[in-house]
């Protein structure tokens, strides 16, 4: 083992200029019109084609300790928020080489570590006076509009209302075969109806009110209005804000950042979660029990939403399914393995235990037949027909289940196992010795996942197809893209909906977005820069907190240096989300306009106000993502609150962490590889 | 066949201290705990340059554990500091500057060795009974009927982690939790013998640190699905659920099978039997009327499913760190076998109940007698919790130290400079009985004694990093810094504004010079009649019982480091 330790330059912070010129390779994923990069791989030749921070930095080679911690403060952001990553990765940048300037300027570092810390803090408080609060605007199913667009209306046709409730109907009226196609409208404006609706004439009139949407039907019920928090006061009442939300609607869509599309998705999952949370009591958004299921190679219009699991299987299987299909099946849910050999975590094989025989016939390979039939006769005995495991099957077994219509679909994940359990009550399984009565639903239902014609379909050799049960929650987003390589894509872009979505909610507020709040920060940080300049503080400041004394001594002569240096980081970012939506031709330009409206924010009574005015009023500045062609139609565009302050947070928390270090301490076997390096001399060994 | 190879001959260095690669390694090192310390330290990155964990740290534990050093005499002084580390938790830094920076002085002062030796284990006597005594003018008592002098002990420890990335409203909440989950570990009745109970740390990552929270009992982490259906829980009265502690695997192998080889006859299977003794015992703990059983390792799912089915519930791989906590907290014996288990081993519980917390599940096991809590850490990556764990287990294990030792040293640099004063002073009014009792003449015992007191202020020095300059004042020789490239003929009282813990300001003209000047000894007066001592909000205090160690540990590793002659080296 060996110690190399490397010391980072002061001025040339060789820590922070990595960090910027890493960050700066993120830049055009900012604001609505994305550029995509392709990555390529230059020794098998494969390629990737990105537009998100997350994806671009796994793809990349980061070796570098800065780059690692990049990463890793992605991937944390990523992880516990699946949005606001291009954010991160772009203040990242711009305040690295913000901070970079301010060494330049001699600016001691602990100086700018507090400064910035104590300024980003006092930013986060103000930006709370921007809060829209949502938390009325969730009023049940009914808040939740219908949208005729074409493509929605397509997929609600192949959203499997109607196979599902032929299931249910069946399961009801087991001896009534006449069903399904009375049920079947083709072509009909039907929604999802819902689960659970046992007889044909309720949900033939469920159905008839249904192709009126409820949204033309009930306009009183969803006027939400969308009030505003800790802004002049307690709310006198909902007259006196401009902003309304008529429903959740418009919310979803203010959220969907030019993704209508997936938003819409995400939103026909919500009903869908609504009308069967109706029946069983419980209710809200749950992003746990969704999944995707991703058709590369179909048209987009093929996306949909479908209520149960749906997924791809191989045309063996999917002849089980034929067979299987229009009758309720037991079901098994295994969380392991279904193979010889396995064994729960934790289990540890002896290696000392040796098996004799006397009977010499006996062949080393009987025992997988052995535990095969054994394996095969409890599902036969329980009449099962249908078993979902979390891993690997088994090739014979796998066989011989199809040989006996049964099916097994693996991998599943462990949420759906859950979504299986939780609907029909049973418990899940590691081993099939386990199977008991409980162990064994009931009411499930497997079928051909169709299109909107009602035709199925099979892709790569693979075919669709879907599994529900009575009470499940559990949504599935089918999703497709014509074009192969933006399937990711896509399926990113979907969950980054659903998640902003999930946020709003249960942060049961939002931000107005479009600059807006960064535009509050700049200013804000505008009106501390001059009171720092105005008044020289005779005794320490209590926002700004310092270790050292005679750094409190001279905050005032550094402070507005370095609060420059924090809003010249949401200046950049402002600035480049205008020019990435393309209203202004060059930076230089969307600068003079945020001058222009920082200006104009100065001047009016309150910042907080003069930025909702023009919010409300959607200026040029207020980035428009160009959505809609009638004026009328415009949405409003909304961003998350905790996701957005964390970003932040985060960023500078990096550019603050890596301007602190100032030596890399390598311990390992390189020492031959970093001594023969073109950097060793900048290297110490001990 | 084996091939023989020649032995080789070991390696002897004499006077290694003198070797330019022993002399360079150290300033090293020393350059590397030096620009770590303090509230304003500089990081380091540890990595394995291979794209490994990036352990960002300025953390003496974390640093010195991650850097391999080949040199014998570095490693003397890196495992000195480490013990006291593992002792008292805190000042290892402080250890490591002060060692580093006495062998510096004292090879500089090129005495015999143990001349030195000899000198500084009396200037160290006159310390540790100076800050012994009552007379002692830089420690503060620890009044344990306010939180405020306790507060100051905590939050010093954990602002002087800047790699935790706190802000000063998280600095002021963590503290309060620190000592909030210190308190709940005391027990209520003063017995002869004293035990504290356990504070567990309950990693929460990717959350806002302001999300850290205390709860009274034990809380452990249980998946969302488990914890939707984990009631109701069978009771053995309304205020009573009994309970069985296992510390062995439970996931029916064959772990303790010994040495040698086991044959088993074909048809009869090991993994069935083993089963077999487990349902036993699930059904022994069933008619027991138990309500919740916990094993440190993993449970069979097929015993699992039997205790569920009889509304026993289950946790499992909780860990060897839980333990301990869980068998005091419920007075239950830890279980070691799967046979025969006796039902005195059973604890108790007075309710268990389901937290739901920043989306995380608990279960929350609520004992009769709370003398454990759990401490929910949050902070928003991976290596920043390390590092805050690291502190809190720190603040922990002060305001244990200090609740058997109830005081505290002036931190921020006052305690060094006051204490190099305090010795410069005594060793000029030293009698000649006591020079002639060590053997050495005045002007040897004055050298000395300066290299010692230029170490001492040299650690202060080190809180600096931003290139300030450092003040003495030559009434209570504290620590106090101004900016650097002053003019010379200003007004010091303009120029500075608090001493480095906190207590003095710059109201009273305190008669400053530059630390590392040439001034007249003079006897520092004590802080402790000082009534800004409680009226001050943010004193910055240091454990006493660490810094006394720390202060004893580097001088003697120092000295024992001056005193290597040779390093016999087997190349074998």
């Amino acid at each position: 083992m060996i110690m190399a330790f490397r010391n980072m330059n002061r001025r040339c912070h060789i820590g922070l200029q990595q960090l910027s010129s890493l960050a700066s390779i993120g830049r055009t994923f900012l604001g609505p019109v994305k550029s995509y990069k392709f990555i390529v791989d230059e020794s098998t030749s494969e390629s990737i084609l990105t537009c998100s921070a997350v994806r671009l930095l796994e793809s990349l080679d980061l070796t570098s300790a800065v780059g690692q911690l990049l990463n890793e403060t992605i991937q944390a952001q990523n992880k516990e928020y699946k949005t606001g990553m291009t954010t991160l990765l772009f203040l990242v940048g711009a305040w690295s080489s913000a901070v970079l300037e301010c060494l330049q300027q001699n600016v001691p570092f602990s100086l700018i570590v507090s400064v910035m810390s104590e300024g980003l803090n006092s930013c986060s408080e103000k930006v709370q006076c921007l809060q829209l609060s949502v938390h009325n605007l969730y009023k049940g199913p009914n808040s939740v509009p219908i949208h005729f667009t074409s493509s929605s209306l397509h997929s609600h046709q192949a959203s499997p209302c109607d196979p599902h409730n032929r299931c249910l109907n069946l399961h009801v009226c087991p001896t009534d075969y006449i069903t399904p196609s009375l049920v079947e409208p083709v072509g009909n404006k039907t929604m999802p109806a819902v689960p659970g609706s046992s007889l044909i004439a309720s949900s033939y009139i469920k159905r008839t009110r249904l192709t009126h949407s409820r949204y033309f039907n009930t306009p009183g019920k969803k006027h939400c209005s969308l009030q505003v928090d800790n802004f002049g006061g307690p709310p006198t009442g909902p007259a006196a804000y401009p902003y309304e939300f008529n429903d959740f609607g418009q919310l979803a869509m203010a959220l969907s950042h030019g993704n209508q599309s997936s938003m819409k998705l995400v939103q026909d999952i919500v009903r869908c979660q609504q009308e069967v949370a109706d029946h069983t009591g419980s209710s809200q958004f749950n992003i746990a029990e969704v999944v995707t299921c991703c058709l590369p190679g179909l048209s987009e219009h093929y996306s949909c939403v479908c209520p149960g699991y749906i997924t791809l299987v191989s045309p063996e299987k999917a002849t089980v399914t034929k067979q299987l299909q229009d009758r309720p099946l037991q079901i098994l849910l295994v969380d392991g393995d279904l193979t010889e050999k396995y064994r729960h975590l934790g289990f540890n094989r002896p290696s000392n235990v040796r098996t004799i025989s006397e009977n010499v016939g006996l062949q080393e390979s009987s025992s997988e037949s052995l535990w095969i039939n054994c394996v095969l006769d409890i599902l036969i005995q329980a009449k099962v027909n249908l078993v979902l495991v979390k891993g690997n099957v088994c090739e014979s077994l796998m066989e011989r289940c199809i040989l006996n219509n049964i099916l097994i679909i693996n991998p599943v994940t462990l949420n759906v196992l859950h979504a299986f359990g939780k609907g029909t009550g049973v418990q899940l399984v590691t081993y099939l010795s386990q199977v008991n009565s409980y162990c064994v639903g009931s009411s499930v239902w497997v079928d051909f996942w169709r299109t909107g014609d009602l035709s199925t379909m099979e892709l790569d050799n693979k075919v669709p197809i879907s599994i529900k049960a009575e009470g499940i929650h559990l949504v599935t987003a089918v999703l497709s893209s014509t074009v192969s390589s933006k399937m990711q894509i896509t399926e990113d872009q979907f969950w980054t909906c659903a998640y902003r979505l999930h946020h709003a909610l249960t942060d049961q507020k939002v931000f107005p977005g479009g600059g807006a709040v960064e535009l509050l920060c700049l200013s804000h940080l505008k009106k501390l820069e001059e009171q720092s300049l105005k008044q020289p503080d005779k005794k320490p400041s209590e926002d700004f907190y310092m270790s050292s004394c005679w750094l409190t001594k001279s905050l005032t002569q550094y402070k507005p240096v370095v609060l420059k240096a924090l809003a010249s980081g949401w200046h950049q970012y402002l600035s480049r989300v205008i020019c990435n939506t393309a209203h202004y031709a060059s930076e230089f330009e969307a600068s003079a306009s945020i001058e222009h409206h920082l200006k104009k924010a100065a001047d009016y009574c309150s910042p907080s106000a003069y930025i909702l005015k023009e919010f409300n009023k959607r200026d040029k500045l207020m980035v428009d993502f160009g959505l809609s062609t009638k004026p009328e139609e415009a949405v409003k565009i909304y961003d998350n609150v905790t996701p957005k302050v964390e970003a932040w947070r985060r960023a500078l928390d990096l550019v603050l962490l890596v301007l602190q270090t100032d030596a890399e301490i390598i311990t390992g076997p390189k020492r031959n590889q970093l001594l023969n390096s073109h950097v060793s001399s900048e290297f110490i060994f001990l | 066949m084996s091939r023989i190879e020649a032995k080789k001959p070991s390696l002897c260095t004499n006077d290694p201290l003198t070797k330019e690669r022993v002399s360079f390694s150290l300033s090293v090192l020393s350059g590397i705990v030096k620009s770590c310390y303090g509230p304003t330290g500089r990081l380091k990155q540890l990595h394995n340059g291979m794209g490994g964990y990036v352990r960002t740290t300025s953390q003496s534990s974390a640093l010195l554990g991650g850097l391999s050093i080949t040199h014998p005499a570095l490693k003397v002084l890196t495992a000195s500091v480490q013990n006291h580390i593992s002792r008292f938790s805190d000042c290892g830094l402080f250890t490591a500057i002060l060692c580093c920076s006495l062998v510096e002085h004292f090879q500089r002062i090129n005495f015999a060795a143990c001349t030195v030796t000899k000198i500084s284990r009396h200037l160290l006597s006159l310390c540790t009974d100076y800050l012994k005594s009552e007379a002692c003018g830089c420690r503060v008592s620890v009044d344990f009927d306010s939180i405020k002098t306790l507060l100051s002990l905590v939050r010093s420890i954990l602002a002087s982690k800047p790699a935790c990335m706190l802000n000063k409203t998280e600095a002021n909440h963590l503290s309060t939790l620190v000592l909030k989950a210190f308190l709940l570990t005391i027990p209520h009745t003063i017995e002869t013998n004293v035990v504290l109970g356990k504070c567990v740390i309950i990693p929460v990552k990717g959350k806002r640190v302001m999300d850290s929270t205390v709860f009274p009992g034990l809380l452990i982490d249980i998946p969302e699905f488990q914890f939707a259906r984990t009631f109701p829980v069978k009771r053995v009265s309304s205020s009573a659920i009994k309970m069985a502690l296992f510390c062995i695997s439970m996931s029916g192998d064959l772990s303790n099978i010994g040495e040698g080889t086991v044959i088993v006859h074909h048809g009869i299977s090991l993994e069935v039997a083993v089963l077999d003794q487990l349902l036993n015992l699930g059904k022994q703990l069933v008619n027991d009327q138990v309500g919740l059983v916990v094993c440190q390792k993993v449970i069979h799912p097929s015993l699992k499913q039997y205790l569920k089915e009889h509304c026993v519930i289950t946790i499992d791989r909780v860990g060897v760190s839980m333990m301990e906590p869980l068998s005091q907290m419920t007075g239950s014996q830890p279980i070691a076998a799967l046979h025969s288990v006796s039902p005195t081993c059973y604890g108790s519980l007075k309710d268990l109940r389901t937290e739901s917390f920043v989306s995380k599940h608990f279960l929350h096991l609520v004992p009769n007698d709370t003398l454990v809590c759990s401490l929910i850490l949050c902070n928003r990556n991976e290596m920043a919790w390390d590092e805050l764990k690291l502190a809190c287990q720190t603040a922990e294990h002060v305001l244990q130290l200090t609740i058997k030792q109830p005081l505290a040293l002036l931190g921020g640099g006052c305690t060094e400079t006051h204490l190099a004063s305090y010795i410069r002073h005594k060793s000029f009014t030293l009698p000649t009985s006591v020079l002639k009792a060590i053997d050495c003449s005045r002007t040897q015992y004055q050298l000395v004694a300066d290299a010692f007191c230029r170490s001492l202020e040299c650690v202060a020095c080190c809180l600096e990093h931003d290139d300030g300059e450092i003040l003495t004042d030559m009434v209570y020789g504290h620590f106090w810094s101004v900016q650097s490239g002053f003019p010379s003929d200003c007004n010091w009282s303009d120029l500075v504004l608090k001493c480095g813990c906190g207590i003095y300001n710059n109201q009273r003209n305190l008669n400053w010079t530059v630390l590392r000047s040439q001034y007249i000894p003079f006897a520092p007066q004590s802080c402790s009649n000082e009534p800004s001592i409680n009226s001050t909000d943010h004193l910055v205090l240091d454990c006493f019982t660490a810094k006394c160690s720390g202060l004893q540990v580097a001088v003697e590793t120092a000295n024992l480091i001056l005193d290597l002659s040779y390093i016999v080296e087997d190349q074998n």
